[in-house]
């Protein structure tokens, strides 16, 4: 595996009116890498995800995608770049059918060849139903396909596990894992240790907005402040 | 100047009053009312009706027309809302719906009572002007200002210190979280449907006095006013309602001075600003998104 | 798909045919006119509303600086009537720009700032004090370039053109992609799409198109007051049409104006407070319920209505 950075993350900060939901955050992520990133509720992995995605503009730091810096880009710009990602709730569009929310993305630069999205993520039988008649599960799924489609190169994925079936679980993250064979990097968002155990050994994990711990999962267990945050609450 | 100031104050509490409605209707059920102005004029006219046929004191009619209105604000929660929030686009729908009530509304009050501007003499509480900081201000805008302070103590008692009125809050912060923690939610928001028209009923009995002639078609620029008291307020916050008020009612009376032909500007001017700058109101808070 | 365009070709036909020979068959010209008129408005609002969820309470505004823009070009500037109309719908496009920031807003706050917006072009435009040029509360008078033909026809291609954009919209990717932005806009921006682009220029396309169209209608009556031309029931009509017909679709908003403009002159503008109630009540009803319109009644069974 090619050791070339994708993206820089340095001293990241996003506050809400006065509140630091990511205080200094700093991590690196190479191509085709896997990297899962943890921590209790509120810690703010959903705000990393949403400043790394362009939703929200981060308050200090700096994003560097490819070497080139991105901080503040609107989220379509991401799009563009090859950066995407799913959302903790699915938010597809309910109104439009399956095959139509695959069809509205755009792919101006396809980064990666993966097929057909909704093949991949297994959603082709139900292409022509409203995407609102999902059970939430599959909403999940065509969350991940739209991101799929528009052919990124970095794939930011928030708490996919939550709510699926084991049987479902062990086939996303074989998922997962092929597209990342594929070149395509991984940010991780996951509460489930054990989903994240099955596709990645390196993890951060965040506390409070900063960073407690970065390395692999099997010492992240033994840490102290990892144990104390985990335990403590 | 002052009296400037003053006018402003006393009629920006009564302002404050008449958004008070609207806005708490919003806050429990998210839906726009926008036949809020036709009941604040039906307030009205029912003040009309009992001075002119009657003779009755506009604070008797006043009682009357509340025990009447609450009652009528029951059913028609039970009759539209429930069925409202079922669809896709509650907020939109509820605009459309009440749209078409005021239409109704206002067209019942035109057979009732024409439609030129009717006026109730406004020395029923008494000629004698009061004197306030050396302004002399008339008796009936006293009474006015002291029913919406009293309505809006009410409204703090009883969102505060009832239980049910801590039920309303809990649905007004959230209503799903507020449904499964076993609050009856349709009985709470039928009341405070209720309560909501009650309090434009009640804006209305006093309009006579404060706004002068009365006609039915009066009630769509008396929404938007409302609903510019409302937004700059915040919309959904009781107490920004009052401040809502306020600063419309200074606003208005300065312009009304200073530059009387550009004075009809003044609420669409504040509301559309305040949606620009300041999209939450004066109060509010930014909701997240993802 | 191919049966689709089909379709969609033979609306724009039949629809041309229907106002072309329309005033030879039935003898009260002006009524066909402002059917037209109010259809034309209606597919503004169903671009608007229809793709991309925002309500304009105050479309109005663009129609009465639409029908403002081009009396002005008349009256100061003496072009001729086309030029004029033009610069009618170049007047809307300014409002546009400048309104666009309402686009921030979203739901009823959106439909209460444009309802404000027309309000205050409305008291601008009737002060008293711009009386010099807008004539003030007194009105205008067009009377010198009067042309009821000339002017009907531009009418009848602005409402062709407003129909085909809408059956552009329905069958495209870009119509897609304004829905999309309508179902959520945070995934459409993820799904690559430039959410505030796409959002202004479609309200810039419905403000030129509502200029225009007030334009042309000023040219028309060629005597009008303001509050003729910025009517607040303007815009609840062309809302209500669209409702009733059937929003994201080509077909409603035809036949919701054919079947309730239709209607409004059966009950007669004779007794308005009659009229008013049974509208009032055709609203609430279609509220409770229809809430998605006509065409809905055939799209729930699964069948295409274009
Ligand atoms: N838009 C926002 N406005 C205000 N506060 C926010 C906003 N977004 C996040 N926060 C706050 O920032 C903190 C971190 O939130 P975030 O959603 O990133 O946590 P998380 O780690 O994803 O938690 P969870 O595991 O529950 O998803 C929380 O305290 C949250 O309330
Ligand atoms: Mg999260």
């Amino acid at each position: 595996m090619s050791r070339e950075p994708l993206l820089e993350v340095t001293n990241l900060v996003k506050t809400f009116g006065g509140f630091r939901a990511l205080d200094g955050v700093t991590f690196t992520l190479h191509k085709g890498e896997i990297m899962g990133l943890v921590g209790p509720n509120g810690s703010g992995k959903t705000t990393c995800i949403n400043v790394i995605s362009g939703l929200y503009k981060p308050d200090s730091g700096n994003l560097r995608f490819l070497g080139k810096t991105i901080a503040g880009q609107a989220p379509h710009k991401m799009a563009r770049l090859g950066i995407n990602r799913t959302f903790q709730v699915p938010k597809p569009f309910r109104e439009l059918t399956v095959a139509e929310n695959i069809l509205v993305v755009h792919a101006t630069n396809k980064h990666t060849e993966i097929g057909d999205p909704l093949e991949f993520v297994g959603l082709k039988n139900v292409a022509h139903r409203k995407a609102g008649s999902l059970t939430s599960g599959q909403q999940k799924l065509l969350d991940l396909a739209r991101a799929l489609a528009s052919g990124p190169s970095l794939l930011l994925i928030d708490e996919l596990a939550a709510g699926l079936s084991p049987s479902e679980l062990d086939d996303v993250a074989e998922k997962l894992l092929t597209l990342a064979t594929r070149g395509i990097s991984l940010l991780v968002v996951e509460h489930l240790l054990g989903f994240v155990n099955q596709l990645t050994q390196r993890v951060i994990v965040m506390n409070a907005g900063k960073e407690i711990f970065e390395g692999d999962l099997a010492s992240a267990a033994k840490d102290e402040r990892v144990v104390e945050v985990y335990l403590g609450r | 100047m002052l009296f400037t100031l003053i006018s402003g104050i006393l009629i920006g509490i009564f302002y404050g009053l008449m958004g008070l409605g609207l806005n708490f209707i919003f806050g429990v059920m998210k839906i726009v009312n926008l036949a809020h102005g036709d009941f604040v004029m039906l307030g009205a006219f029912g003040v009309y009706l009992a001075y002119s046929v009657w003779n009755l004191n506009p604070l008797i009619a006043l009682g009357i027309e509340l025990v009447i209105f609450l009652a009528i604000g029951i059913p028609l929660y039970y009759g539209f809302v429930p069925r409202l929030l079922k669809s896709r686009d509650p907020e939109m729908l509820s605009l459309i719906l009440f749209f078409g009530l005021s239409q109704v509304i206002e067209s019942l009050a035109s057979f009732a009572f024409g439609t030129n501007p009717d006026t109730v003499n406004p020395t029923v509480f008494g000629s004698q002007p009061v004197n306030i900081f050396g302004q002399s201000i008339q008796m009936s805008w006293i009474v006015a200002v002291l029913i919406s302070l009293l309505a809006m103590a009410f409204m703090y008692g009883y969102l505060y210190h009832t239980k049910i009125g801590i039920a309303t809050r809990a649905i007004m912060g959230h209503r799903t979280e507020a449904m499964s923690s076993g609050i009856n939610v349709h009985r709470v928001s039928a009341i405070a449907f209720a309560i909501g028209i009650a309090l434009a009923i009640t804006a209305g009995s006093m309009t006579p006095f404060v706004l002068g002639g009365i006609y039915p078609s009066m009630g769509v620029d008396l929404t938007t006013t409302s609903f510019a008291v409302i937004v700059i307020g915040s919309l959904g916050n009781p107490l920004g309602t009052i401040l809502g008020g306020l600063i419309y009612g200074i606003c208005l009376m300065l312009m009304q001075t200073y530059l009387p032909s550009w004075s009809s500007l003044v609420p669409y001017l504040l509301l559309i600003l305040i949606l620009l700058f300041r999209p939450s109101g004066l109060l509010g808070r930014r909701e997240r998104n993802a | 798909m191919r049966k689709r365009m089909l379709a969609n070709v033979l609306i724009i036909l039949l629809l041309f045919l229907l106002f072309a020979v329309g005033p030879s068959i039935y003898q009260n010209q002006s009524l066909i006119f402002q059917m037209m008129v109010f259809m034309a408005l209606a597919q503004g609002v169903n671009i608007l509303y229809g793709f991309t969820g925002y309500l304009p309470f105050g479309y109005v505004g663009f129609f009465g600086i639409g029908a403002y823009g081009a009396a002005i070009a008349v009256n100061l500037l003496h072009v001729p009537a086309l030029v004029a109309v033009i610069l009618g719908g170049f007047s809307a496009l300014l409002a546009g720009l400048v309104l666009s920031p309402l686009l921030r807003l979203s739901g009823a706050y959106f439909s209460i700032g444009s309802l404000a917006a027309s309000e205050i072009l409305y008291n601008v435009v009737s002060n008293d004090s711009l009386q010099p040029i807008t004539g003030g509360p007194y009105g205008v008078n067009l009377a010198g370039i009067f042309d009821e033909q000339t002017s009907y026809v531009v009418m009848l291609l602005l409402l062709v053109l407003a129909t085909a954009f809408v059956t552009y919209l329905r069958s495209s990717r870009f119509g897609m992609s304004l829905i999309a932005i309508r179902e959520d806009p945070v995934s459409a921006e993820m799904a690559g799409i430039h959410v505030v682009r796409t959002r202004v220029f479609v309200w810039l396309a419905t403000a030129v198109l509502a200029g225009l169209v007030g334009a042309t209608y000023a040219w028309h009556i060629s005597v009008f007051y303001p509050n003729t031309v910025f009517d607040l029931s303007v815009s609840i009509f062309a809302i209500v049409f669209t409702l009733f017909g059937g929003g994201t679709t080509v077909l409603g908003p035809v036949v919701g104006t054919i079947l309730l403009y239709g209607l409004y002159n059966a009950i007669g503008i004779s007794s308005p407070q009659y009229f008013q109630l049974i509208y009032g009540v055709l609203i609430m009803a279609l509220v409770l319920f229809l809430p998605n319109g006509l065409m809905s009644l055939l799209t729930r069974r699964g069948i295409y209505v274009p």
